[in-house]
């Protein structure tokens, strides 16, 4: 038997070569890990997130562990679009692997414009907007918190561009559903699901938070069982595919996440303790569909989801006393 | 060298100060691979809970036995799980990481300077130094006679003075009050030390050639361009190095966890611009 067919079709042309990717702010612009891993054997590789405007990040400490994750707020510190293009599209571009460029901005325009300059650039295969930001236009609230204005956002970036797009969703809301199917709605071709958790750490002193932007966003294994939770509920709710992430650090994350309607998985956290861990996962995956006789690992996908109601029966009209 | 991931196996392993810790790991590659001022990035067995590697400076690295040493103090559930691996366990390490120090080939005198755990940051170019026919001063601070580092521990050829915050070996007072005394006979100096100590350095430093009056090294043929931050010719022309510290998330550059602030206004990467910096080329204000 040849081995299973681990491709996954994310929309608009952009097919993986297989469903691990990782993910934004933890694997860099690729570059980084140089030969300690193979980045032609991933899925898809998720760049650190890019503004319109270089960045230079928040103050320091910016990453610290907590029991079973790390709080990192980075602050995204980033070049910005034309430098990240100028430097990395070259390289991305001889690369079997694709590159999904995650972007950041702080109003509808920002959004707009970075993706019109990442529109056509030879080695960007697609975007992945950071919704998580706080709108200028709107008070500064999150675009990520209201179905609204993630719906504008996501609705004006699809007119601007033909990239596929992807549009990652914030766990800090009350119920994710509404702004999952908003963004769809907006013409968005796949959601990723989740981006990290509020949370504050404390100095050893206990005088004063820890990291120097006060919060953080949680990540790693903690982080699993709700993320678990919010792709098990937008799957439900969306006809898009869901990109599952947050606390991946083995193959039976992975197959958790499959099997609540994720159609591939990001590894982000875990990359730092282990590079290798997300080459390994292609490997095993293939190893898990060969154990199991199946031609495709689609058919680990939405195996935990309760049954979609179909059509009303006409079985019951022949039965009726 | 370029970075790998290297298996390694403990052969030794002593608290050589109190909550401070000495262990030496047999690991060819990077005793041979890695220049003094670069680290390693040792990850726990525990992955339950400790999600991140731990970051050692290479404290020591021998090629003739293959081993390199790491020194630190025990402040929490990762340091203290090292403490309990025990002769012949194994631990993965990503490494040589980070940019080494360096020497100009001219320097005949070198003016080394450790506060406290900073001792390891600074501790291989001693040997490095002596192997190479340089001179070595060895400036030490500590809180007091208990915490002061092993002469044992040294190479003999190393000339070693001790402060003490409380006085009860050596001079009563800062490391730093002790440097007066060098910067004359010093060609460099490198450091590595709590940040208010690194940032005392820098200011003596920056007023050093008005005081003496010295040329800066590299600059003969008179004021160039500003060397590129964190540029190895940054770097050597220095008159003071620093290994700085920051907490650390991937240690190769990607997640910019690490960063302190560049006197260009770019945040630099501790783990890939660093851990060795040039003084001028930090931004010792800044607050970062």
């Amino acid at each position: 038997m040849s081995p299973a067919d681990l491709s996954v079709d994310l929309g608009r042309g952009l097919v993986l070569p297989n469903p691990i990717l990782v993910a934004s702010g933890t694997f860099g612009y690729g570059i980084e890990y140089g030969d300690v891993v193979e980045v032609d054997r991933l899925g898809g590789i998720c760049c650190k997130g890019t503004t319109l405007q270089p960045r230079i990040g928040n103050i320091t400490p910016r990453v610290t562990e907590t029991p079973g994750g790390m709080l990192n707020s980075i602050g995204l510190q980033n070049p910005g679009v034309d430098a990240v293009v100028a430097k990395y599209a070259g390289t991305w571009a001889g690369w079997k692997t694709p590159v999904i460029v995650n972007v950041a901005g702080e109003s509808v325009e920002d959004y707009v414009e970075v993706v019109q300059r990442l529109e056509g650039v030879s080695g960007v295969a697609g975007i992945e907007l950071n919704i998580s930001c706080p709108n200028v236009g709107r008070g500064g609230l999150q675009f990520a918190i209201d179905a609204g204005a993630a719906g504008e956002v996501t609705a004006a970036v699809r007119r601007a561009t033909d990239l596929p797009l992807l549009v990652k969703l914030s766990p800090n809301v009350g119920d994710v559903r509404p702004i999952a199917r908003a963004i769809a709605d907006a013409g968005a071709d796949a959601l990723t699901a989740i981006n990290t958790l509020s949370g504050i750490a404390l100095a050893p002193s206990r005088r004063k938070p820890l990291l120097g932007n006060i919060y953080g966003g949680l990540s790693g294994p903690a982080i699993k069982p709700v993320a678990l939770r919010i792709v098990y509920e937008v799957s439900q709710v969306v006809d898009i595919p869901v990109v599952a992430i947050g606390g991946v650090t083995e193959l039976a994350d992975v197959l958790d996440f499959l099997a609540v309607g994720a159609v591939a998985v990001q590894v982000g956290t875990a990359i730092f303790a282990d590079p290798t861990l997300p080459v390994r996962l292609v490997d095993e995956l293939t190893d898990e569909c060969e154990r199991r006789g199946i031609a495709s690992y689609a058919e680990l996908v939405g195996t935990a989801l309760p049954p979609k109601p179909g059509a009303p029966s006409s079985k019951g009209v022949e039965y009726r006393p | 060298m370029t970075m790998r991931l290297v298996r390694t196996e403990l052969v030794d392993s002593r608290e050589i100060l109190p909550g401070q810790w000495l262990q030496s790991f047999l690991a060819p590659e990077l005793s041979s691979g890695s220049r003094a001022g670069q680290f390693v990035h040792a990850r726990t067995g525990d992955l339950s809970g400790l999600v991140l590697r731990r970051p050692f400076s290479i404290n020591t690295a021998d090629p003739a036995t293959g081993v390199i040493t790491i020194h630190f103090r025990t402040i929490g559930r990762g340091t203290e799980w090292f403490t309990r691996l025990r002769p012949g366990d194994t631990v993965e390490m990503l490494g040589p990481l980070g940019r080494p120090f360096e020497v100009d080939p001219r320097s005949r005198h070198l003016l080394l300077i450790a506060g406290g755990l900073g001792m390891a940051g600074v501790r291989s170019l001693a040997d490095e130094a002596i192997n190479h026919g340089r001179q070595v001063t060895l400036l030490f601070g500590a809180a007091s006679a208990r915490d002061v580092y092993p002469s044992s521990l040294l190479p003999d050829e190393v000339e070693y003075v001790i402060a003490t915050d409380d006085g009860s070996v050596g001079h009563k007072g800062f490391v730093t009050e002790l440097v007066p005394d060098y910067e004359g006979w010093a060609d460099q100096a490198f450091a590595c030390g709590p940040a208010p100590m690194l940032a005392a350095l820098a200011r003596i430093a920056e007023g050093r050639r008005e005081r003496l009056g010295v040329a800066k090294l590299g600059r003969k043929r008179g004021v160039g361009k500003p060397d590129v931050v964190g540029s190895t010719a940054a770097r050597r022309k220095a008159f003071l190095q620093v290994s700085m510290e920051q907490n650390m998330g991937c240690a190769v550059g990607a997640c910019l966890g690490c960063v302190i602030m560049g006197t260009n206004g770019v945040p630099q990467r501790v783990c890939r611009e660093g851990p060795v910096f040039a003084a001028e080329e930090v931004a010792w204000e800044s607050g970062w």
